[in-house]
């Protein structure tokens, strides 16, 4: 209470009278039974609390610090160290020159009023039907007297709609005439040089907080990297492990561990250099320890066999074949050494001996011979 | 005037429920429950006969249920059909197994020829169908080549196709028997391409050529833990034998190869066993020895050392297996502390194991030939790695020789150095073998085979160009099994 951050800001806002709005608020009554019969009491200790806080709150109003700080030396409560701080205070407002305190008092004033439509207490209306009377704004008009029809002029969803149809217009001349200029503000692309090769991504929602955007993702190809062997690149994608990808060879990592997007990247930075040293290190590189890639699935490409393509070369081919294939198949054919299953089977039939019905049993035992 | 129905309940008003009068308001839903709970059924107009109903609908369920209980002194007679005698233990099975080689109903092919000793190495006879001769299809059938999967049984006397494989096969064989070296070699290739055929090829040749043929027709009878087996005692690490297989083993062995056992005669005298055996006893009276099981270890022990005895005069010998897989993975068999035994520590499969590895050499040369089987196939993640580095490693040979194709686009495939489950037993055995893959027939051997199947009566179709392609194709490209499905086991006739 007594800080010397709160006279600053109890003098800053001297107008003490926007708690109403809280008052509003606080007398609101909380229906615990809504079917209940008895009439709604607030707790006695409640209402005192509420009066006491209300007298704390309310009453005067301050047009400059001076006055406050006076009507709180007036105080009786408070402590002898408070009261010498507001005293030293009050002697320096008093130094301030009047064309300055004249120009506070305005400005005071002019805070006032204008704010106090903000500080009108809402209170909602007790028979309202769904609070209908609220705005709504997502209707296109303004829903005031819409119903009413003069006679002169068209109705006020019809203005409304063509209020929508302008500033559709609106912004179709901006598509049209201005947005080619930003081509103007275009820089052309520039590839990365030899020196920069790691690939940053960063994420923004353009403005809004998003949990995700603070992550930023690092991918760099071991190859890129001057100055290792083969020996070392290998270790270094050996320490990567599953942020390896074998089959593009690019190590990814990412880092959301900070708050915000610069001190992930440093981060990420700082753990490349750190792996690069790693590598370089010669005192354990690792041969022991193949390079694992069960992390990665290999997606084999499948083509259309070039073999497979019906060029017209291929077409000839495979007409001369065909041809070939006939011209065999009508030699066979004349030379009687074509072979057809039907007429084997019809010629074995017409030579084969007709043996005689030789005669059986009937009976139990010729039935179970099935 | 008012509808029949009272429009907001659905409700038809009756005497009983006066629906109309009552006020909707005053009418509050739970007097109307019970009165609607009451009516089974709002809408019918059977009100009435409902009860009954219920009662008959459950007299017919109870009718209809199994079994039930029969009271009073005389029962009904089970006028069920009198079914016969049930098949006794292992006769569906051996229905099941059975094989057939031939079809009297099956029109004999006219051009049809036997095979000779040299026709399967002879590259002339490639896209042609040979017959076998009856000699040699008992002792195939002696040694279990055939299998109940093939289609013998539709023609009217068993015959194969020439293939190139088959005559690449049978010269490798004969160069190395030549030699008196060994030939090591693993058929593989994919489901229904002829494996066990180009096995039994190999086995043709053999016995036309008087070698002598060991054939362990399906590896999955040693491994399976469904035939007995003992520990060897004095052995370390411990070996299994497997002493009722061995039996059926020396058997099937003695029948296959009378004629050349006949003629080969014992080295040494074998004291350990019980009937004495001097050297010059032919390996035929050896092998007879072999009566029961409890000795079948210990004769078929005599029996390999004759065979590989060094420096002998001894015919080449063939030995070869079905279903690689089975024998390049831990056993089904349990060890006295309940772990499972490695196939390689049974010795049976040891001894087969040694010899397609490299460990033993005939006097006389010889091959051993193992399939794989696509089928009945347990993972064997060692061995498909083995094979597959053995073929690529064979075509970087092929095309360092032809010095024309690029080498660079052939990998051997390598170890994934994070997987667990190879087996380096395994890949000892396979580090040096040759790899014959069976792939799809050609056209021509595909035609020749079609005319083979029409002029049998079996294809009822004109052998064109037109239907060998048809066929072919759908067959993936000539699978000579999936030729067999598109044509010989359709039903349209």
């Amino acid at each position: 209470m007594a800080s010397p951050a709160n006279f600053l800001r109890l003098c800053l806002r001297p107008s003490r009278r926007l708690p109403t709005l809280r008052i509003a608020a606080l007398q609101q009554p909380v229906l615990h039974r809504p079917l209940s019969t008895t009439q709604w009491r607030s707790a006695a200790a409640d209402e005192n609390a509420g009066k006491e806080e209300a007298e704390d709150e309310i009453n005067e109003v301050f047009n400059n610090p001076g006055q406050y700080l006076s009507s709180f030396l007036r105080d009786e409560k408070i402590t002898e160290e408070e009261r010498q701080l507001a005293t030293r205070m009050l002697e320096d407002w008093q130094k301030v020159p009047p064309n300055m305190r004249k120009t506070i008092e305005k400005l005071t004033e002019e805070i006032t009023d204008a704010s106090a439509p903000l500080r009108r207490p809402v209170v909602p209306k007790r028979d309202s039907f769904w609070n209908s009377e609220e705005p709504d704004t997502d209707l296109i008009t303004d829903e005031v007297g819409e119903d009413d029809f003069e006679e002169d002029d068209i109705m006020a969803m019809g203005h409304a709609k063509l209020e929508e149809h302008r500033e559709f217009r609106e912004y179709a001349r901006i598509a049209v005439w201005e947005m080619p200029l930003l081509s103007k503000l275009a820089k052309p692309f520039q590839p990365p040089t030899e020196e920069q090769v790691l690939r940053f991504r960063y994420t923004t929602y353009m403005g809004e907080f998003h949990p995700a955007d603070r992550k930023v993702v690092v991918e760099f190809c071991p190859k890129d990297l001057p100055g290792l062997t083969e020996a070392q690149q290998l270790k270094l994608k050996k320490l990567a492990g599953a942020r390896y990808n074998p089959e593009k060879d690019i190590i990814k990592m990412s880092c959301e561990k900070f708050e915000h997007q610069a001190q992930n990247k440093r981060y990420l930075g700082d753990l490349v250099n750190k792996m690069i040293e790693t590598a370089k290190d010669p005192s354990d590189m690792f041969e022991d320890i193949p390079l694992d890639t069960r992390h990665h699935k290999f997606k084999q490409q499948i083509k259309f066999p070039k073999e497979w393509l019906l060029t017209e070369e291929r077409k000839k081919e495979l007409h001369e074949q065909r041809k070939q294939a006939l011209l065999l198949d009508e030699a066979k054919r004349t030379e009687g050494s074509l072979i057809d299953g039907v007429e084997t089977i019809q010629q074995a039939l017409l030579h084969a001996k007709v043996e005689e019905a030789v005669p059986v049993l009937r009976g139990r035992s010729g039935r179970g011979r099935r | 005037m008012s509808a029949p129905n009272c429009l907001r309940c659905l409700v038809r008003p009756s005497a009983g429920i006066p629906v109309a009068s009552v006020p909707r308001a005053r009418a509050p839903l739970a007097n109307l429950a019970p009165i609607t709970a009451a009516r089974s059924a709002p809408f019918s107009t059977t009100a009435a006969n409902a009860k009954a109903k219920a009662s008959s609908q459950k007299e017919a369920a109870s009718a209809r249920g199994g079994k039930k209980l029969q009271l009073g002194k005389f029962k009904k007679k089970d006028r069920t059909a009198d079914k016969g005698r049930p098949p006794l233990p292992g006769e569906r099975k051996a229905y099941r197994k059975r094989i057939t080689l031939s079809n009297d109903n099956a029109i004999p092919v006219p051009w049809l020829t036997d095979l000779g000793p040299t026709d399967l190495a002879a590259s002339e006879n490639v896209a042609k169908v040979k017959s076998l001769p009856e000699e040699l299809q008992d002792q195939l059938r002696a040694s279990e080549a055939f299998k109940p999967t093939q289609r013998w049984g539709m023609f009217r006397k068993p015959a194969v196709l020439v293939r190139k494989e088959t005559v690449d096969l049978a010269n490798q064989m004969q160069d190395s028997a030549n030699k008196k070296q060994m030939l090591r070699l693993v058929v593989t290739g994919d489901k229904v391409a002829g494996k066990s055929m180009m096995v039994l090829q190999a086995m043709a040749h053999a016995f036309l050529n008087d070698w002598i043929v060991i054939h362990l027709p399906e590896a999955q009878d040693l491994t399976t833990a469904c035939t007995e087996y003992a520990p060897i005692p004095g052995t370390d690490p411990v070996q299994y034998m497997q002493p009722v297989y061995v039996l059926k083993l020396i058997q099937a062995l003695r029948r296959a190869n009378e004629k050349v056992l006949s003629k080969t005669y014992t080295t040494q005298a074998h004291p350990q066993l019980p009937q004495n055996i001097g050297a010059n006893t032919p390996l035929l009276t050896l092998a007879n020895l072999a009566k029961e099981p409890d000795n079948a270890w210990a004769v078929f022990q005599a029996l390999w050392n004759e065979l590989t005895a060094k420096g002998a005069n001894r015919p080449p010998v063939l030995l070869s297996l079905d279903g690689l897989a089975h024998a390049m993975r831990l056993s089904d068999y349990r060890s006295p502390a309940f772990e499972l035994i490695h196939s390689h520590d049974l010795s049976l499969l040891r001894l087969f194991a040694n010899t397609l590895g490299g460990g033993v050499q005939f006097p006389g040369g010889g091959a051993v030939v193992a399939a794989t089987s696509r089928n009945n196939a347990p993972r064997a993640p060692s061995m498909e790695l083995a094979l597959a580095q053995r073929e690529a490693e064979q075509r970087l040979r092929a095309a360092n020789n032809n010095n024309n194709s690029a080498p660079g686009d052939i990998e051997v495939p390598q170890k994934d150095p994070f997987f667990r489950g190879y087996d380096e037993r395994v890949e000892a055995v396979l580090r040096s073998v040759q790899v014959l893959r069976v792939g799809g027939l050609d056209k021509l051997e595909a035609r020749a085979l079609m005319e083979y199947w029409a002029a049998s009566g079996m294809l009822r179709a004109t052998v064109d160009e037109r239907t060998v392609t048809e066929k072919w194709a759908l067959a993936g490209n000539g699978v000579v099994g999936e030729m067999e499905r598109a044509s010989l086991m359709t039903m349209r006739v």
